[in-house]
């Protein structure tokens, strides 16, 4: 069996929800939105996952990135395209 | 008419300040996408776990309780029979027990 991870980003804050909400949320250590962690595929996490559903989006995959990788995720390509060729 | 002389509710009756009894069209459509990403975290995590062989008991209450039709109503106790429509969430004062 191959080891498989969560990954969890905080889409929703949790301004003004109670103090067990933002306790799973510390716990699986997020901490800002839009925040990425992995946690290996666990009832434990799992658990802490449904305690928070409503405020993250989550993915099942094959091993945690880096964060240098997390960051090459958002680059925007280089250069650009042109839209319609302008008649010189 | 238009401009200033409009008769729209709060001008022609003063003061108006009621929450409808349905959501709009918009608001309906906001909320069915987030019940939806809530439904797509819960099969996510679910079809996760079952690769592994392993059982949640948050996700056995879920699959038991969470209604698939009826969604739009919520509970509150002090409603006749208990479901009152998901647009009093909106409320500002109103505690909302949709509210994780």
């Amino acid at each position: 069996m191959s080891a498989s991870y969560f990954r969890i980003t905080l889409h929703r804050s949790a301004i003004g929800l109670p103090e067990r909400t933002r306790g799973a949320l510390a716990a699986l250590g997020l901490r800002k939105r839009s925040q990425t962690v992995f946690h290996p595929v666990e009832p434990q996490f799992a658990g802490m996952i449904m305690k928070v559903k409503e405020l993250v989006r989550v993915q099942e995959v094959d091993r945690p990135l880096s964060p240098r990788e997390l960051r090459e995720e958002r680059r925007p390509e280089r250069g650009f395209w042109l839209e319609k060729a302008v008649p010189r | 008419m238009f401009g200033a002389f409009r008769f729209t509710n709060p001008l022609s009756g003063g003061l108006l300040w009621k929450t409808p009894w349905r959501l709009s069209r918009f608001q309906k459509t906001r909320q069915r996408r987030r019940l939806r990403a809530v439904d797509s975290v819960v099969a996510t995590v679910d079809a996760a776990l079952a690769k592994q062989g392993q059982t949640l008991a948050a996700l056995d209450t879920w699959k038991e309780t969470m209604p698939t039709e009826d969604k739009y109503t919520i509970f509150d106790r002090k409603e006749k029979r208990y479901r009152k429509g998901i647009h009093s969430m909106f409320l500002p004062f109103t505690d909302s027990d949709i509210c994780v």
